[in-house]
């Protein structure tokens, strides 16, 4: 009897079993662990292929299809999602193997594993699916396993933030699951294909507002961000990475997926989703002028990225959204890679170093230099200068803010360059010496095999920026807009 | 004339909210959770009337007897850290505040202004449920045709294990990462002392335990072809768990630690791999062949039963059986 397997199955099975695992085994976790990412990245690239090859696939599982089953659809936006998960995972799971080598973190090397596999699967089932109350429980999945991984590293800040963020996290669930119960109360379907064309009325209204705002508490969205800094900057070194660069794209996702299939927002409510972004992107800046540590800089940097994110998508108007979204696409693929190099080398200075107050990073005598090369090199994706995938994303979103007359938008975006460029000198000052300190020996203590994983995520993300087209036809693909007119 | 029956939801309406209300407002913590359990009651019995009496079991089971038994454990622990020990969390080793509440006064305005924002937000979802149509579409026409293909006779257990078993395997797979959450976090601090047992105590054990046990498998097994299943079964058996971690009966012990992670991914893993391994012969994954889908059904729903119950009970003891003091949970 031959099992057929589909590449989708895999994405979401191999790393719920890579967690089984790695919990009954915590000695072997991380062989496990690393073993199921990378067959994870293999199943993603094989079904990367199928859809390069024939379109977007479905599977309807268990074989009664949509309404009454689940299907599990994947296409171009989809599968760009899933490689950026699976990349950028595998190569924060090979420098986690550095960052928690300690003697005293042995329980953080047992259990990293099986909760980062099951936010794997919990990540991969969203980008999957098509059906939103699958949708509710993928995201409760990531929220435990998020929270889990949050408090990891057993300090009494993290354990704090951890309880917020999971406040936080569970009321976002809640209010997502409200909507869904207005959708099936309206329309008597939960999968997206019902959702098409669905009259505008009153429930769909509610539902979408209770969703969107749910999934704006997950995603941290200005004003709703409250939780994010701390819960961010106080976790280890690897669960920072994954949470900044992977775990708050999935309730982004949903929100694309949302606006490609519920009924559109109007005009006004759009231009309100810009705000709040703009919110972000000005509140994010100037907190992340005023933040003392390093890692709360980068976590107030992830506020204002993700408000920009928001602009992207609803900087064009109702007539924009048909396009806006590879903008918004775009801008998360780079802000995935790019935090993530930044979470990681952030980490790395502060485990060379022994703190990360910036005030005090150019008097150590330790020079972590290939770290804070990676660092550099992320901030200049993240600041959105040429070529890097940063650039060509801001560039989607102020050339389409600027075909559709809306001119406020790039202001937006340029007055959040500028924060961006502020902000991070700070920190490059404080990289450059001015021989405050002179240390003959242990001058480059700082390189390590550990610094390899970061440095090729910040690289991915200068170097992707030269691969944008293919990028942005592959996201098309299956898209139900199509390529906008 | 008015149907009595009408009478009493009203009557069963108004006392769920004003319990609500009274739970949030009764200062004494003790009160506070006793009303919510009541609360937790009466609501099963709200989805009785409702006839979903799926939902009411596991509201009962899991609403109200679980979560009831977690707060009352969190009051417990709370009462003896306040009055003796200091709190020491995690690594950071920073001594804890007792847990007393610091009134914050707030100002009128901002009361104010909350309470007429959440009344507004309150009105406009009212004013949207209003508008939706009442007895609206559902799933029920095509639950209904596709029963006699599921292998079960109960739509909800149909619905739950087979047109939607992904979903289902997904919420296992949360409370797996829920124990897993709680495992790994290391509190540092001792547990409370077991409360004293009466008398009484040993023999209500004695008769409660091999009922709850029956009552739990019972639950289980009509889950096929009445309201019952996996989740309610298995809260009703983690009631064994509970009480034999209140009375000592057992105590867990690292020792036991690789029993009680392989009981707790023991639902999940079942699943999943049914869930996979059908898929041949140009089935899908999740489609059960039709002459064993009650058997897989059934396998997955045992599976999962003892899993819940295991991790409910682990849940309650709240942390990882670390060397000497009291721990999770045995395998049922």
């Amino acid at each position: 009897m031959s099992v057929d397997i589909s590449a989708m199955m895999l994405a979401i099975f191999l790393p719920l079993f890579g967690a089984i695992a790695a919990f009954l085994l915590p000695r072997a976790a991380a062989l496990i662990g690393l073993v199921a990412l990378a067959l994870t990245t293999g199943a993603v690239i094989w079904l990367a292929r199928e859809v390069w090859q024939s379109g977007a696939v479905i599977l309807p599982l268990g074989g009664w299809g949509a309404p009454l089953g689940i299907d599990l659809r994947a296409d171009g936006l989809s599968v760009a999602m899933l490689a950026l998960t699976s990349a950028v995972g595998l190569l924060v799971s090979v420098s986690a193997l550095d960052a928690l080598k300690g003697a005293g973190q042995s329980r953080q090397r047992q259990y990293f594993w099986p909760l980062w596999l099951l936010l794997l699967t919990g990540i991969n089932g969203v980008y999957l699916s098509t059906d939103i109350f699958n949708l509710y429980v993928m995201i409760e999945v990531i929220a435990l396993a998020a929270v889990g991984l949050t408090v990891l590293s057993g300090t009494r800040a993290a354990v704090q933030a951890g309880l917020e963020y999971m406040y936080a996290s569970i009321l976002g669930a809640l209010l997502f699951l409200m909507g869904v119960g207005f959708v099936y109360l309206q329309l008597g379907r939960l999968d997206f294909a019902g959702l098409m064309d669905a009259e505008p009325t009153g429930a769909l209204i509610a539902a979408v507002a209770l969703m969107f705002v749910g999934l704006a508490l997950k995603t941290a969205l200005f004003p709703l961000h409250f939780w994010l800094p701390a819960a961010h900057a106080n976790a280890t070194a690897p669960a920072s990475a994954l949470l900044s660069g992977l775990v708050v794209k999935a309730a982004l996702y949903i929100v694309l997926r949302l606006a490609q299939y519920m009924p559109f927002p109007s005009e006004a409510l759009l231009t309100l989703v810009g705000m709040m972004g703009a919110g972000a992107v000005i509140w994010g800046g100037i907190q992340a002028l005023r933040a003392e540590r390093l890692k709360l800089l980068v976590a107030w940097s992830t506020v204002a990225q993700i408000g920009l994110i928001f602009v992207a998508f609803a900087r064009a108007g109702e007539l924009g959204l048909t396009e806006s979204w590879k903008a918004a696409a775009l801008l998360i693929l780079a802000h995935g890679v790019a935090k993530a190099a930044m979470f990681l080398a952030a980490g790395r200075i502060k485990d060379e170093i022994g703190h990360d107050v910036i005030r005090d990073l150019d008097r150590s005598p330790i020079r972590p230099t290939l770290a804070q090369f990676t660092f550099a090199l992320a901030a200049i994706s993240l600041i959105g200068l040429p070529p890097s995938l940063g650039f060509i994303g801001k560039w989607a979103l102020m050339e389409g803010a600027m075909a559709s007359g809306y001119w406020h938008w790039v202001v937006v975006t340029m007055v959040g360059t500028l924060m961006s460029v502020a902000y991070f000198s700070r920190v490059f000052a404080g990289f450059l010496r001015f021989d405050r300190v002179r240390a003959p020996v242990g001058e480059h203590q700082g390189w390590a095999l550990a610094d390899a994983a970061p440095l090729t995520l910040a690289f991915a993300a200068i170097g992707l920026g030269l691969m944008a087209a293919p990028i942005l036809s592959f996201l098309e693909i299956g898209y139900p807009f199509g390529v906008a007119p | 004339m008015t149907d009595p029956l009408v009478i009493f939801d009203l009557l069963l309406a108004l006392s769920i909210v004003a319990l609500a209300v009274a739970s949030l407002s009764v200062r004494d913590l003790f009160a506070m959770i006793v009303l919510f359990i009541v609360f937790g009651l009466l609501s099963a019995l709200a989805w009785v009337r409702l006839s979903a009496p799926d939902v009411a079991l596991a509201e009962a089971a899991i609403g109200t007897g679980v979560t009831g038994a977690l707060l009352l454990k969190t009051l417990h622990h709370l009462r003896f850290v306040a009055g003796g020990q200091g709190l020491r969390a995690g690594s950071g080793g920073t001594s804890m505040a007792p847990a007393a509440p610091v009134p914050v006064p707030v100002p009128v305005g901002v009361i104010l202004a909350n309470a007429a924002f959440c009344g507004l937000i309150t009105l406009g979802l009212a004013v949207a449920f209003l508008g939706a149509p009442s007895a609206g579409p559902g799933f029920d026409a095509l639950v209904a045709d596709a029963m006699p293909d599921s292998g079960v006779a109960h739509p909800v257990t149909g619905v739950l294990l087979n047109f939607r078993a992904y979903d289902t395997l997904m919420e296992v797979v949360v409370l797996l990462a829920a124990v897993v959450a709680v495992w790994q976090i290391e509190r540092g601090l001792s547990d409370a002392p077991a409360p004293v047992m009466g008398e009484v105590w040993q023999g209500f054990a004695r008769l409660a335990l091999p009922a709850i046990v029956v009552i739990g498998t019972y639950l289980l097994w009509v889950g096929a072809e009445a309201p019952g299943g996996a989740f309610q079964g298995g809260a009703v058996l983690a009631a064994v768990g509970l009480l034999l971690l209140l009375t000592r009966a057992y105590v867990p012990r690292p020792a036991h630690r690789g029993i009680a992670r392989g009981a707790f991914v023991l639902g999940t893993a079942a699943f999943a791999l049914v869930a996979l391994l059908v898929a041949s012969g140009g089935r899908v994954a999740f489609e059960y062949p039709l002459e064993h889908a009650k058997t897989l059904i059934l396998l997955i729903e045992g599976m999962v039963t003892l899993s819940i119950a295991v991790t409910l009970a682990a849940l309650f003891h709240g942390r990882e059986p670390v060397a000497l003091p009291k721990g999770g949970r045995d395998d049922t």
